[in-house]
This record gives structure tokens, C-alpha cells and sequence, in this order.
């Protein structure tokens, strides 16, 4: 799962198209697009916007903990070439000097580059850096759902030194980003790609819905049952958790403690995995 | 090797900093105030970024020699432990710094002579009594010296204060540094070993067993002074068998009559690793299986690290007398 998060309907209208994203959600305050594992949503210009649809869709969206996000726009720089693409490897806030810094752990050959987000356009272009007015907005608040490798800022550069803020249109800026979607589906592929093995390392054992549903377990007994579900999966290869001896189980308490006593009964000499203690 | 470094303003003109990026010319430098803004936020998952750590240049302001646990060390009085890099290159599924630190990003802190200073400082405090000084704590001592020439530097600084006594712990078998250098006395080049079976399937890039001991055999034979550290010890059903042959395989191909020391300390680590650890990785077996907790330590249960450390003790005195052994003591 991945959700994409944009400022202008121009950055929007190339992804919506290439990636079949339907079903406006009319009911936001942003407007909301989906297909079945990828959202977008698009927040209008600013940090502070980028931030409160970042939340929005993180709210809205199903209940994906751990999806990547991505946030994807036009960005100015003072001498790299229209068209370029590249991610963020620092994410600077030009208001108060905060850094992030999204960890690179692809190996996609896409450059990356500085990044300063400002409140105005900027057309000075002071620093060696990209210029834009979102991603400082959008990467902290991203960060509070999900871990900040999966978390990413790709820009396509639209003006620079040659060709200022004055030239870029909505056309201009639909044409830069159907000419990186290339770029753009490779990023998204290996962002996907890493939040689905982060999802399936933590996907719980499938039978532990049943076992919650059926017997009234406190919270602390929820955590208990949800390591031993743990364990159990572990190493007993993904067996049904459902024993036989727990159809006749009454209470929450005793349905751990039947739990406990069959993982220490569990032989553990496997020869393939390093096996463990059974006290 | 790295495609993205990291480097600290304040040591962006460090000699260090400037040789270390000319190994890297392909790799995109990064520079950030202090490089705890890049290793320390929260939201950061070890286990992810350990499919392609960056390196982070940084200087260490402070703490930077501290006291070792009681009940660590091999027979001297003053133990000190220092660690110029946090993190390691391998990825041994029960090592504890997965639990400790959110990012698994390489830190090396470049400030090499301020180290020395503080060693100096406590050599003096020490009135010169002998003092030891574990490197290798949080990371391994040799596997980046090809990069780091951290123990290039802190060899001859060693060797010019005989009253200090270094051990250099390390899986690796990047000895040529130590190999080009005379041996000094007061080193202790220490190499850390579980049974192949364990070695397999948990310690991920770590050479194997064979290759450590010919680069351990290079170095007994060039007059460095070696240890041996069973640290931690990992159960099976058939642990007495695999460390039993373990033992058979090394001692049969080193002098032990030369060991300096051999030492064994049982799995244990702080709670709150432990879970960060079980958090990382729900899916390995190691965590999997029974553990108890005392004292805010998650280790095997009692009774089974007793038999565990009693049976190993037995068996490494059937190669090394008792005055070289030095089992693990850490108070619960």
C-alpha cells in the first residue's frame, strides 16, 4: 500500500491516469483518489496543507500501518535541468532551519538532492538545493504512521536559473510529471515492495482474530495472547492455533494458560532454524 | 560500499573525514549539524535500513571512555571500554545493538586523538597501574579498519604506554593492519565464536569459523597475543555436541598454550532490547522460544544458563588451564 500525497491537480492529473486512481472521495476537505493498494490525495500549495492531507488520508485511508508514502511535485533549483528528477535525502524548513533526513535504503538510480521547503516561490535559488513548499509539511507527519524509510520526496525539477517560476503552467507542470512517471512507478514499486515485507514480518497469527473474538480477553491478556500467538507461529510453522483442547475452555485466562503449556511441550530441534529452549 | 555518508559540519574538514569520502568518490555526502539528528529520530525501523546502512562522519564530544560493567573483564583491576563506531557490519541476529539504537547507519566518530587524551587522563588517575580498554562495545573493532585506520592509530598509541592494555574484539578477519605493525605486548586481538550451526543461520556477513582461525593463526605466528570470547552462548537441543566440536576445531588449530585469555558469558540482554529486538524481528526463531526475566535482564531460564555455562566451562578446561579462563559475570 502506498499513499501519494501532491499539491496541484496538474502534479495529480499524469498519476491519476497512468495509475487508474478512481473514486473521488467528495466528503474531505482534500480531494481523495484511490485504486486497491495505492491513494492520493491532492493538498493545494504549502506546508501547512501538505501536513493537514497528510493526516487526512493517513485517517481516512484503511487501516494500513505500515504503507509508504510519497510525496511527488515540481521543485525549483538554480542550474539542474528541466525535466530532472530527483528524491530528497535532506528535507530542510527554511522557517526554522529543521532538518529530516529520509533514510536511502533503495537502490534505485534516481540522484538525489538537498531540499528546502519555503513559504514563498523562491527565485534566487541561493543554495545548491531543490526549492519547493511542501515536503517539510508532509515528512514529519508522515513519520508519526510509518517508518521514515518508507517515507520519500520525489521533485521533478520546473525552473531554474535559465527558466524562472514565471514560465511554469499547469501544462508545463502535467507534461514534467508524465515524463518521470517512469521514475515515479520504480520508486513506488520499491517503496511497496518494502512496506508489504514490513507488513508481512509483523502480520499476526491468522487463527488470532478467531480466538479474541471467542473468548473476552482483558488488555493485558490481549497482549499475552498476542505473544504467545507469536511464538506459536514462529515455531510451529504457521499450525492452526486453534487446539482442540481449547473448545472446551471457558475463560480468557485459561485459554493462555493451555497456550503456554503446548508452546512448552512443542518440540523445537528443528535442523533448518536455530531452535530454542523449551523449559 | 556506501552510497550515502553522512557528515557531521564540524568534522567536514577533518583530515579523516576528507580520506575516508576519497574512498567513497561514487557515494552522495550528506552534511547535518550533528549527526544525531540523522541516527536518532524515532520513527526509524533497524531492521529495514540494515538492508543498506550509510555511514555517518561525526565527532565525539564527550563519554567517550567509560567504565565496563562489574564482573567484565580478563583479570584486570581498572576497565575501561571505548567504541570510536557505533553499529557493526554484520548482522548477528542476537546482538544487542539492534535493540539499542533505532538506526542501523554506521557511526564513526573521527576524533581519534580525543580519545587518546581521555585514556591518558585516566592512565594518569590510575598512577599508571595497569588499565584496560575494551574497544569493540558497540561495534566491531576491525571490520571497517580498512576505512576507519582507527586501530592504525591506536596501535602505536598503545604501544608508547605499556601501563594500558587494549582488547581488540572483533568477528572480522581484516588483520593485514595488524599484520604490517609489530606486535605490541599490551594488545589483545580477540575473536568471538559460536558452533557453525549457530554461526549459519544468526551471524549474518560474519566470516566463517575456518577464516577466523586462519587470520588468527596469522596473527599468533607474527607474536600477537590472542583471546578467545564464547560470548553469548546459544542454546539447541544438541548444544553440547556443537560446542564441543566448536572447541575441538579451535583449539586444535591454535597454540593454546600462548592464548592470553578465553572467556564465555551467557545470552543475556537489558528488557527493554529485548523487546525492541522481539519487535524487529517477531519472525526469528531465537526469540521464539522461552526466556526468563530478572533484574530487568531477559536471559535463558536459570537453570538452563547454569548447565549451559557449567557444561562449556567443563569442556573449555579440557583445552585451557582455569588461571586464561574468565567466565562472564554480570550481575542479574
Amino acid at each position: 500500500m502506498i499513499n501519494i500525497v501532491v499539491a496541484l491537480p496538474a502534479e495529480a492529473r499524469p498519476l491519476l491516469d497512468h495509475f487508474r486512481l478512481r473514486d473521488k472521495q467528495h466528503n474531505t476537505a482534500f480531494p481523495i483518489y484511490r485504486n486497491t493498494d495505492m491513494a492520493l490525495i491532492v493538498s493545494g500549495p504549502g506546508k501547512v496543507a501538505a501536513a493537514a492531507a497528510t493526516a487526512l488520508l493517513a485517517g481516512t485511508g484503511t487501516p494500513h500501518a505500515r504503507a509508504a508514502w510519497l510525496n511527488i511535485g515540481i521543485a525549483g533549483h538554480a542550474h539542474h535541468a528541466i525535466g530532472s528528477g530527483y528524491i530528497a535525502h535532506r528535507i530542510t524548513d527554511s522557517a526554522t532551519g529543521k532538518s529530516w533526513y529520509p533514510p536511502q535504503i533503495h537502490e534505485l538510480s534516481t540522484p538525489t538532492e538537498n531540499l528546502y521547503t519555503v513559504d514563498r516561490p523562491e527565485d534566487n535559488y541561493p543554495a545548491a538545493a531543490l526549492y519547493e513548499m511542501e515536503a517539510s509539511g508532509f515528512f514529519p507527519v508522515a513519520c508519526r504512521f510509518s517508518s521514515s524509510e518508507l517515507v520519500q520526496c520525489f521533485k521533478v525539477i520546473s525552473d531554474n536559473r535559465t527558466q524562472g517560476t514565471t514560465a511554469v503552467t499547469a501544462k508545463l507542470c502535467v507534461q514534467l510529471i508524465a515524463e518521470r512517471l517512469a521514475d515515479i512507478e520504480r520508486l513506488i514499486n520499491t517503496l511497496s515492495g518494502m512496506a508489504d515485507e514490513y507488513a508481512t514480518w509483523h502480520a499476526p497469527h491468522p487463527d488470532l482474530e478467531q480466538l479474541s473474538a471467542r473468548w473476552r480477553f482483558s488488555v493485558s491478556q490481549q497482549h499475552q495472547l498476542a505473544e504467545l500467538a507469536r511464538r506459536w507461529k514462529v515455531l510451529t510453522a504457521d499450525q492452526p492455533l486453534w487446539l482442540e483442547q481449547l473448545e472446551k475452555t471457558r475463560s480468557a485466562r485459561a485459554v493462555l494458560h493451555c497456550l503456554e503449556q503446548h508452546l512448552e511441550t512443542l518440540s523445537t530441534s528443528s535442523p533448518s532454524t536455530c531452535s530454542v529452549p523449551s523449559i | 560500499m556506501f552510497s550515502t555518508i553522512y557528515i557531521e559540519e564540524q568534522v567536514a574538514d577533518h583530515l579523516r573525514t576528507r580520506e575516508i569520502c576519497a574512498r567513497f568518490p561514487q557515494a552522495t555526502q550528506v552534511q547535518c549539524q550533528r549527526y544525531g539528528e540523522v541516527f536518532n529520530p524515532k520513527s526509524q525501523n533497524f531492521r529495514l535500513q540494515k538492508r543498506k546502512p550509510a555511514l555517518i562522519l561525526a565527532h565525539k564530544h564527550d563519554r567517550r571512555i567509560l567504565e565496563t560493567p562489574a564482573g567484565y573483564g580478563i583479570g584486570g583491576r581498572n576497565n575501561y571500554y571505548f567504541s570510536h563506531m557505533l553499529n557493526c557490519l554484520y548482522d548477528c541476529r542476537y546482538c544487542f545493538l539492534q535493540g539499542m539504537y533505532r538506526s542501523a547507519h554506521y557511526v564513526l566518530y573521527v576524533n581519534y586523538e580525543d580519545f587518546g587524551t581521555d585514556i591518558d587522563a585516566l592512565l594518569d588517575q590510575a598512577d599508571n597501574k595497569p588499565c584496560w580498554f575494551f574497544s569493540g562495545y558497540d561495534c566491531d573493532s576491525l571490520v571497517l579498519e580498512p576505512v576507519s585506520a582507527c586501530m592504525q592509530h591506536f596501535l602505536p598509541f598503545f604501544a608508547a604506554r605499556p601501563a594500558a592494555h587494549i582488547e581488540i574484539r572483533t568477528k572480522s578477519t581484516q588483520v593485514r593492519s595488524l599484520l604490517q605493525q609489530t606486535a605490541i605486548p599490551n594488545a589483545v586481538v580477540a575473536f568471538s565464536f559460536t558452533p557453525a550451526e549457530i554461526h549459519a543461520s544468526l551471524e549474518h556477513k560474519v566470516p566463517n569459523i575456518e577464516r577466523r582461525l586462519e587470520a588468527m593463526q596469522k596473527l599468533q605466528q607474527a607474536g600477537w597475543q590472542l583471546g578467545l570470547r564464547f560470548d553469548p552462548l546459544i542454546y539447541r537441543d544438541d548444544y553440547r555436541q556443537q560446542y564441543a566440536r566448536l572447541f575441538q576445531q579451535v583449539f586444535s588449530q591454535l597454540d593454546t598454550e600462548r592464548l592470553h585469555s578465553v572467556s564465555l558469558g551467557p545470552f543475556r540482554l537489558p528488557r527493554t532490547y529485548f523487546r525492541n529486538i522481539v519487535r524487529l524481528y517477531p519472525d526469528e526463531p531465537l526469540f521464539a522460544g522461552s526466556f526468563a526475566e530478572s533484574g530487568g535482564m531477559v536471559s535463558y531460564p536459570e537453570e538452563l544458563e547454569h548447565e549451559m555455562t557449567g557444561f562449556c566451562t567443563r569442556e573449555l578446561l579440557k583445552h585451557v588451564p582455569e588461571a586464561v579462563l574468565f567466565p562472564c559475570r554480570l550481575a542479574a
